[in-house]
């Protein structure tokens, strides 16, 4: 029964090391606590089932991003279809300036309004924004995504600024 | 791309919770995605067990035999849909098996999966009804012990077919529509990969 057993310490070993990025995933893709909570368990799911099929071509971490962006973003298409768990940019608000203290609520504040931005990007740029957001570089997120590293760059920059400009526009109103 | 950006504190520093899955709940979960698998793909044939259900009593109890050969063509187009959804249903598992593949790979290939299946519903959806269809609306409309007049015979298979062929172009139509969605989200998808900066 060894390949069990490599299975079982491969998901403990991903879920130790990386279920905190799965946390802040969910968190972004999905705005409904309960519905974030079966994303969630759905990710762990498939990230168990797919180490049956773990072959160290990639890295354990690049494995445990692709199997989770899958999933998320299968659950978002989902959630589309059926019409909820959507977040238009109108429910953006001013983010707090990086620079200035903040309160723990003003800083879960500023993180509620950074993930509703997030849920109202294209799939792609969610999932490019998000693992840039996890601090992997870009040839990192070209592995995992399939975007080649020069699309990866070119997309956060235009992201950032895109950010930038969102938050300067609802802060003014 | 490696300056220092406030924005990832933010995210780093998020309270998560402390959200953990023992394994045996893993598991049992696991099960239970199967589980709820086979009870789509239960609902669907038993759709069409419905359908040979009633062409077969129909069958059974209809003394006229071209009625009766329309019946037994439509169990048999049931019968083929039922092997088609067989196939697509072991297919989409298969999918489900890629999950650690890049995004992009994978997407592509669950969308045109899906675009595969809905673009030609007509011809392993609609077009096995067809004959079946045709040959009970024939044996009905111009049944021997029918007194009516040939013209009122004809007039009742004409507009029994047109309902029919109304209902197969709306399941057309609708699988259509469906196509040129997925079909604009294959597009964005390639068009995300290029380098040149791409418009959201």
């Amino acid at each position: 029964m060894k390949p069990v057993f490599d299975q079982d310490q491969r998901y403990l070993e991903a879920a130790e090391a990386h279920g905190g990025a799965l946390q802040r995933l969910a968190r972004a893709m999905e705005a409904h606590p309960e519905r974030r909570r079966d994303l969630l368990q759905e990710m762990h799911v498939a990230l168990w089932r797919s180490l049956a099929k773990f072959d160290g071509r990639c890295s354990l971490k690049t494995w445990v991003y692709r199997v989770a962006h899958n999933v998320a973003s299968t659950h978002v298409g989902r959630e589309v279809r059926r019409n909820r768990g959507l977040v238009g940019e109108d429910a953006i608000g001013p983010v707090v300036a990086a620079d200035n203290p903040v309160t723990d609520y003003e800083r879960e504040d500023a993180l509620e309004r950074l993930n509703a931005w997030i849920r109202a990007l294209k799939p792609a740029d969610r999932q490019v924004m998000t693992l840039y957001l996890e601090e992997l570089d870009a040839p990192a997120i070209a592995e995992i995504t399939g975007f080649t590293p020069g699309a990866v760059t070119t997309r956060i920059s235009r992201l950032k600024a895109r950010l930038a400009e969102d938050f300067r526009e609802n802060a003014d109103v | 791309m490696s300056d220092h950006d406030p924005l990832r504190d933010l995210w780093a520093g998020q309270e998560t919770g402390n959200f953990v899955m023992p394994l045996e709940d893993v598991r049992r979960k696991a099960r239970g995605f199967q589980k709820t698998i086979r009870r789509r793909n239960m609902t669907e044939y038993a759709a069409s067990a419905l359908v040979i259900a009633l062409f077969g009593w129909t069958a059974i109890t209809v003394p006229e035999p071209i009625v009766r050969a329309g019946c037994f063509l439509i169990i048999f187009g049931a019968l083929y849909i039922c092997w088609k959804l067989y196939g697509l249903a072991r297919s989409a598992s298969g999918a489900e098996m890629d999950a650690a593949q890049n995004l992009m790979t994978f997407h592509r290939a669950e969308l045109l999966r899906q675009r595969a299946a809905l673009a030609s519903v007509w011809r392993w959806y609609l077009l096995p009804f067809v004959p079946g269809m045709a040959v009970f609306l024939g044996g009905v409309s111009f049944a021997p012990d029918n007194p009516a007049p040939l013209a009122v015979k004809l007039v009742i298979f004409l507009f029994a077919a047109m309902l029919v062929a109304a209902l197969f172009y709306g399941v057309w139509w609708l699988n259509q529509r469906a196509v040129k969605a997925l079909d604009g989200e294959i597009a964005a998808l390639e068009g995300a990969g290029e380098d040149q900066p791409v418009d959201s």
